[in-house]
């Protein structure tokens, strides 16, 4: 590659990232968005599946419109629309024109990330090689999006993640004009008008798989962290943040294997026993998440690449069946948080009640004084109605501590237990969705098995 | 030197071997069985703690009484101990379950004679006081049950007033 062409191939791949980010971005966002907005946690989960079914729905349309009306002149005007989107995100002050925005996102994003896989080829010299860094950005992109705006969320607000997204939109887009502004003047659009292909649709419905399966790797250990262990967004940003270095990793380690169905393959086992380490946590321990996380993070670098590369293998156009994966990864996404979110809110109400009454039963067979276990009792009420649907924080429950030695000694203890009770309600609570996430990703292994012979050897 | 085919083999077979270590370890660790503790059924008797002194058989004989009523609502013991901690409690229990006055009275009632009964058979309660109590207990108004049930101590203690003012009567009966 020239070094006139790298500032481009660094925006093309920054578009990319920048989008692909989005559908994971405000994860950590969303327990603020949750209270601030005062909603439900099922409604404040569409702030994230509106964005994935937009962008879905969006992608192979727009990849059309690309080729039609030139990718350069698709990827600013997408840009721009997510630019604007970007910003009417962050004033947005009610759930339903943050959602309505982020729709709004979605289409500017499927446009400006079809569009950039057809300036790619151009950019770096050849359409494999485009391949590979247009599906390395998206992935980086997906994987590093909770951990940045789990950081801006804590450091800043959560406004702030969508507000900065403004000016990288528009820097991303710079050089994309230059590209824009010569298919206006001369009016050739520098894509093959070649007949466009069936999409392949095993690598494509495996990516739709393992993308439900990751979804549920990101959004619910971000929940799992914010709400029931109750660390700051800016803690379980760097906890989760394993999952990108990780796969960063794991994008070296793809590199030495030269089949890709191989490399799918071990990345959805590496998924599923990712999250299948995260449905076994055998204690609320922060270290306990990061072997999983090493995992999901190795599996998903060696996948997403892996079924990218498949897809896209020998087709033409190449943004229409870019958008096809788009379209899967997305619609992958939807499906995981719709079919996880009920499970686990179900769940984690019934847990709730579980671990407030084991945590009552040790309150009751302790040994402190009957009026301290009534204080106690009325106090542990009061606080469950403060924080209705949560898994409430005990601690203020014990305060103050008795001035008794032997009570305050008990009551000690009592936080203790109690805490544990919460601590076990909260992390059981999300076991069976991460273990229908790890399903999910096992399942995947049926259609790339399939797609034996179609495998691109690199 | 490893041959690419080989590579391949080893990634996927070594991706299956880290996945089985990982998910084999957290369930010997004991991830299958991190849950809430569950609570005990309370129609299901309850064993009585070799309990010493008045204050001692006070807080079994409220538990009991808890478990009874807790029985007889089909709720937890423990859903009923938060729902008796304060009026409002009680209001949004009653609301939530659906449960008159009437019925939670009952079944207060119910409890705290269920409470007599366990108290007599782990020996902590003479039969001679038994008798007077489940008198006393089976009119007893919803408030005054409510707070017999938290201050069980203070139920003896009428007790000892019922019998009359003989003083140290009640320590006679109790073992």
């Amino acid at each position: 590659m020239s070094d006139a062409a790298r500032p481009r191939t660094t925006a093309l791949a920054l578009a990319v990232g920048l989008v692909l980010a989005d559908s994971s971005i405000v994860v950590l966002a969303l327990p603020e968005i949750y209270r601030e907005l005062d909603t439900s946690v099922t409604a404040v989960t569409w702030v994230l599946v509106s964005f994935n079914l937009v962008i879905a729905l969006a992608a192979v349309p727009a990849a059309h419109l690309a080729r039609r009306f030139g990718p350069g002149r698709c990827a600013a005007f997408g840009l721009a629309i997510f630019a604007g989107a970007s910003l009417a995100c962050g004033l947005s002050s009610e759930l339903s024109t943050l959602i309505a925005a982020r729709c709004v996102q979605a289409l500017g994003g499927a446009a400006a990330v079809t569009a950039v896989l057809e300036l790619l080829p151009a950019t770096v010299g050849g359409e494999r090689r485009a391949t590979a860094i247009w599906a390395a950005a998206g992935a980086t992109g997906a994987a590093l999006g909770p951990a940045l705006g789990g950081v801006l969320t804590e450091l800043i607000s959560w406004q702030s993640i969508f507000l900065l997204q403004v000016p990288v939109a528009i820097v991303a887009a710079a050089p994309i004009l230059a590209v824009a502004r010569h298919e206006a003047a001369t009016g050739i659009i520098s894509t093959e008008l070649r007949r466009t292909g069936r999409p392949h649709l095993l690598a494509n419905l495996a990516l739709a798989l393992v993308s439900a399966a990751i979804a549920a790797a990101l959004f619910l250990l971000v929940l799992l962290l914010i709400e029931g262990w109750r660390l700051s967004p800016i803690t379980a940003a760097i906890v989760v943040s394993v999952m990108p270095l990780a796969a960063l990793a794991g994008r070296r380690l793809g590199g030495s294997v030269p089949s890709s169905r191989t490399r799918a393959a071990a990345g959805a086992v590496l998924v599923a026993g990712g999250l299948g380490g995260l449905a076994l946590l055998p204690k609320a321990a922060i270290a306990l998440t990061i072997p999983p996380q090493i995992l999901v993070g190795l599996g998903l670098a060696l996948v997403l690449s892996a079924l990218t590369e498949t897809a896209l293998h020998g087709r033409a156009p190449q943004a229409i069946h870019g958008g096809w994966t788009i379209a899967s990864r997305h619609a992958g996404v939807v499906i995981g948080l719709l079919a996880l979110t009920p499970i686990f809110t179900h769940d984690i109400a019934q847990q709730r009640t579980d671990a407030i009454d084991a945590g009552t039963a040790v309150v009751l067979d302790s040994t402190v004084s009957p009026l301290l276990k009534i204080q106690l009792a009325q106090r542990i009420d009061e606080r469950l109605g403060e924080e209705k649907d949560k898994v409430p924080t005990i601690g203020p429950v014990f305060e103050p501590l008795p001035d008794d030695d032997d009570d305050r000694e008990a009551v000690i203890d009592l936080r203790e237990d109690l805490q544990d009770q919460l601590d076990r309600g909260a992390t059981h609570a999300f076991s069976p969705s991460f273990g229908l996430g790890a399903l999910m990703a096992l399942l995947a292994l049926i259609p790339i098995g399939l797609a034996r012979g179609r495998e691109v050897e690199l | 030197m490893i041959d690419r085919a080989d590579r391949g083999k080893l990634m996927f077979l070594g991706s299956i071997a880290v996945s089985l270590v990982l998910v084999g370890s957290y369930l010997a660790a004991g991830g299958s069985d991190y849950a809430p503790a569950k609570t005990q059924d309370p129609c299901e008797p309850r064993e009585w703690r070799d309990p010493q002194g008045l204050q001692e058989i006070a807080q079994q004989f409220s538990l009991s009484a808890l478990d009874g009523a807790a029985c007889e609502l089909g709720v937890t013991r423990e859903t009923l101990a938060r729902a008796l901690a304060s009026d409002e409690a009680r209001r949004q229990f009653a609301e939530k379950y659906d449960i008159g006055d009437a019925e939670l009275a009952t079944a207060i009632r119910a409890g705290l004679l269920r409470a007599v009964g366990d108290a007599e058979e782990a020996g902590a309660l003479s039969p001679l006081l038994g008798v007077p109590l489940r008198s006393a207990l089976r009119s007893i108004p919803l408030d005054e049950a409510i707070e017999l049930i938290n201050d069980a101590e203070g139920l003896l203690d009428n007790v000892q007033s019922f019998l009359g003012p003989a003083e140290g009567l009640l320590e006679q009966f109790l073992p």
